[in-house]
């Protein structure tokens, strides 16, 4: 049975009949097309797989696998969006998707690493911040504070700040942010937090993926709804 | 152009095979009329005119109500002879000002009404089992109707998921729940023919999960963003003039993790 979490720079793959015990990752625009697997998520996740599991539910199903504690936020920072679900007493209360204002933040951080040839995990966290929504309109404030002077890797460390505030905000400013995604492995962008990070790696939706397959039975509904006297 | 009330109007002027555009859910009195001099009504709330949103650009903000957007194209294109628009609190303060634009911009009537109506006509549709968008069609059909729905079409059931807010501009959202969703907020005051009914909009039900959806840059999102705080598991949403996946995903997901049964 193979697993993946189609995303929109990298695919994370699992495949239990190779007894795997850690997930390939897989650059998105090297998989092949022919790729068939049993359950998928993500954003091209439809396009390989006869069964889908929404990101969000695998995000929170993931959740559900990973963190013990009862009240909590998980924020998932992807290469194109922000994801994140809040449980308070075990359960779902509250859950948000940003696609547009979020948009490409993790894969502007990458792109950015790459070009002025920098290394995030030996940036210092500056003092100052950029006040940005949106990886692409942020980008001018790097050019803007180059041409004034400051160094590049100053510049885009204050970019990758704002882009931390950006996303703790988009999470409800919790004191604790449970962190999902490629970008746990960036020091520079997880201490840029202005709360307490817990970093959970990149494969949270897989887990959620797992947690799917195993046929978890659903909650039922309320059981007021289930009598014949109900609230309507 | 001389003023007129809608009553004066209809009793002046109208005749039968007449086109009439309505807005929102002007008075059942003047429907009344409307049906009975057998007016051609035209819900111009909903897309009949299949243009590009964009070619309302001209007459209205790129960033206003989908609805009322859509309302203004297929005012301009409809060939309409008179327009019927509910201004108040049975509809919203943007659409007074459409009425405005659409009185500047075309040369027919524009009369505004005020719907205070207060006869309950019931909401056996909002509480039925049938697909959600089933449902939505029969109740916004029903603003051309001045009956209630028959009881006996609309079977009832105990509700696992409720639909908060106004008829969206995307019907498709609507395919994500459940049958046995129950619907609340301004789409049942529709059923029930009491528009105005601020108490019946802001009433829903604590025991399921509800999605509270609003059209974007409508008022009526910070009344729905209230209500989704306040209920124990509520989920506020808004969509402009199509639903986006990500809209699709969170209600989706949304309903998933609550565990209703799809």
């Amino acid at each position: 049975m193979i697993l993946a979490d189609f995303g929109t720079s990298y695919c994370k793959i699992i495949d239990f009949d190779k007894n795997c015990e850690k997930p390939q990752i897989v650059a998105t625009k090297k998989i092949d097309r022919q790729l068939r697997v049993d359950l998928a998520t993500g954003h091209n996740g439809k396009r390989f797989a006869a069964k889908y599991v929404n990101e969000l539910t695998a995000l929170a199903r993931g959740g559900e696998e990973l963190i013990t504690a009862e009240n909590y936020v998980l924020l998932d920072c992807g290469s194109r969006d922000l994801k994140f679900v809040r449980y308070e007493d075990n359960r779902l209360a509250d859950m948000g998707w940003n696609t547009e204002c979020g948009a490409s933040m993790g894969f502007t951080i990458e792109l950015l690493e790459r070009y002025y040839e920098l290394d995030f995990n030996k940036l210092e966290v500056p003092d100052k911040t950029f006040s940005i929504t949106c990886g692409v309109l942020g980008m001018s404030h790097i050019f803007d504070a180059v041409t004034s002077g400051i160094s590049e890797a100053v510049a885009v460390a204050r970019f990758v700040k704002g882009i931390a505030i950006n996303a703790y905000r988009f999470a409800g400013s919790p004191d604790i942010i449970y962190l999902s995604g490629g970008l746990c492995a960036n020091r520079l962008f997880v201490e840029s937090f202005p709360c307490r990070v817990v970093p959970l790696g990149r494969f949270v939706l897989l887990r959620g993926l797992e947690s799917e397959i195993r046929n978890r039975v659903p909650e039922a509904g309320n059981p007021k709804t289930q009598s014949s006297i109900c609230r309507i | 152009m001389l003023t007129y009330t809608a009553n004066n109007y209809i009793d002046a002027l109208i005749k039968k095979g007449t086109r009439a555009g309505i807005v929102g859910m002007p008075p059942m009195a003047v429907i009344n009329k409307l049906i009975t001099r057998q007016v051609i009504i035209f819900d111009l709330d909903e897309p009949i005119v299949k243009k590009n949103m964009e070619d309302a650009l001209p007459f209205l903000p790129r960033v206003y109500c989908a609805v009322l957007r859509t309302v203004v194209l297929n005012s301009m294109n409809l060939d309409l002879e008179v327009i019927f628009i509910d201004v108040g609190p049975g509809k919203c303060d943007c659409a007074l000002h459409v009425a405005t634009i659409l009185a500047h911009y075309l040369d027919i009537p524009v009369i505004k009404t005020t719907n205070l109506d207060k006869q309950p006509f019931g909401t056996p549709i909002c509480r039925s089992r049938m697909p959600l968008l089933e449902k939505m069609e029969k109740i916004t059909a029903g603003v051309k109707s001045s009956l209630a729905a028959d009881q006996e079409d609309v079977p009832f059931c105990c509700p696992t998921a409720g639909f908060w807010g106004v008829p969206p501009r995307d019907f498709s959202l609507l395919k994500l729940f459940p049958d046995s969703t129950h619907i609340y907020g301004w789409t049942r005051c529709m059923e029930n023919k009491t528009p105005a009914d601020l108490e019946l909009e802001g009433y829903f039900n604590p025991d399921i999960p509800t999605v509270f959806f609003a059209q974007s840059f409508c008022a009526k999102t910070a009344l729905a963003k209230l209500l989704a705080d306040r209920h124990p598991r509520g989920l506020y949403v808004d969509a402009d003039v199509t639903a986006g996946s990500s809209v699709k995903a969170k209600i989706q997901a949304f309903l998933e993790l609550s565990g209703v049964k799809l």
